[in-house]
């Protein structure tokens, strides 16, 4: 992974948070009501496809961990709103063989305002 | 749901139990849209140097979001989540989800609980998730 890329953004990609697949998403935690807290994980992966083959950043998604994970909220989301995906590297560094990377997506209204902020390290391991 | 009226600090909330199944990780894959085979085709783990197919951390976690949601009332009331993946999870593993109050801020109205889940492996508690934090919304 190339350090030089901490602090680069994405372009902004639209994300609907929609019923069918949050409907999908309670029915595997066996939640009832509302939008899973972790449902923002699939606007991450909305985006995470063109991070990982980012030629800039090269990184190796094989070797890839998930380390650790935030989701922190302004307001609940909502069945069926449109909102905007914008996401960012804040952070690479090494430590030991180990690179790690912290990806920062922010999920916004049309107005601009952010009612989510996902945070998420990956851990590239070293190549054997 | 807890109130800021009755809510006690150290306080455990009702731990969440779930075994693991790869029909229940394929349907989390399709939700969630990581389709990572480290997930699903058990050759791949195998190679990677699993014994066997792992779960994603984002299953656990989503378990973890479940059992404090329960608790909380809806998911409409978590505001802050967090999670650091310690262990991998495999398939016919029963994970659970625990957390306790660890500090309540009256001003803002908030209970901020520690969490993690366990799973217990050929005698050994394992952590899958550990030093989790939530920030939930309480009733007046």
């Amino acid at each position: 992974m190339h350090e030089a890329v901490a602090g680069k953004a994405y372009p902004a990609v639209p994300f609907r948070i929609d019923p069918g697949r949050v409907a999908a998403f309670r029915e595997v935690f066996h939640q009832v009501v509302g939008v899973p807290t972790t449902f923002v994980t699939a606007a991450e992966f909305t985006v995470i496809p063109d991070i990982v083959t980012d030629p800039e950043l090269g990184i190796d998604f094989s070797r890839v961990l998930h380390g650790s994970q935030e989701y922190e909220y302004r307001r609940p989301l909502r069945e069926g709103e449109d909102l905007t995906i914008m996401s960012r590297i804040e952070s690479i560094r090494s430590m030991g063989s180990n690179a790690f990377l912290v990806l920062v997506t922010e999920l916004a209204e049309p107005g601009g305002d952010v009612v989510c902020t996902a945070r998420s390290t990956l851990i590239e391991r070293a190549a054997e | 749901m807890p109130s800021l009226r009755d809510i006690e600090v150290g306080s455990e909330i009702p731990a969440l139990t779930r075994l693991v199944t790869a029909e229940d990780v394929k349907a989390y894959a399709d939700a969630g849209g990581d389709q990572n085979p480290l997930h699903q085709d058990e050759a791949v783990a195998r190679a990677a140097g699993f014994p066997g197919i792992v779960a994603h951390g984002m299953f656990t976690m989503g378990h973890l979001a479940a059992c404090i949601s329960r608790w909380a009332g809806g998911a409409d009331r978590v505001r802050r989540l967090t999670a650091q993946f310690r262990a991998p999870v495999f398939m016919g593993d029963e994970i659970v989800a625990r957390a306790r109050v660890k500090a309540v801020d009256a001003d803002r109205g908030v209970a901020v609980v520690e969490c993690w889940v366990t799973v217990e492996r050929d005698g050994q508690t394992e952590w899958p998730i550990k030093r989790g934090e939530a920030e939930v919304l309480l009733e007046p």
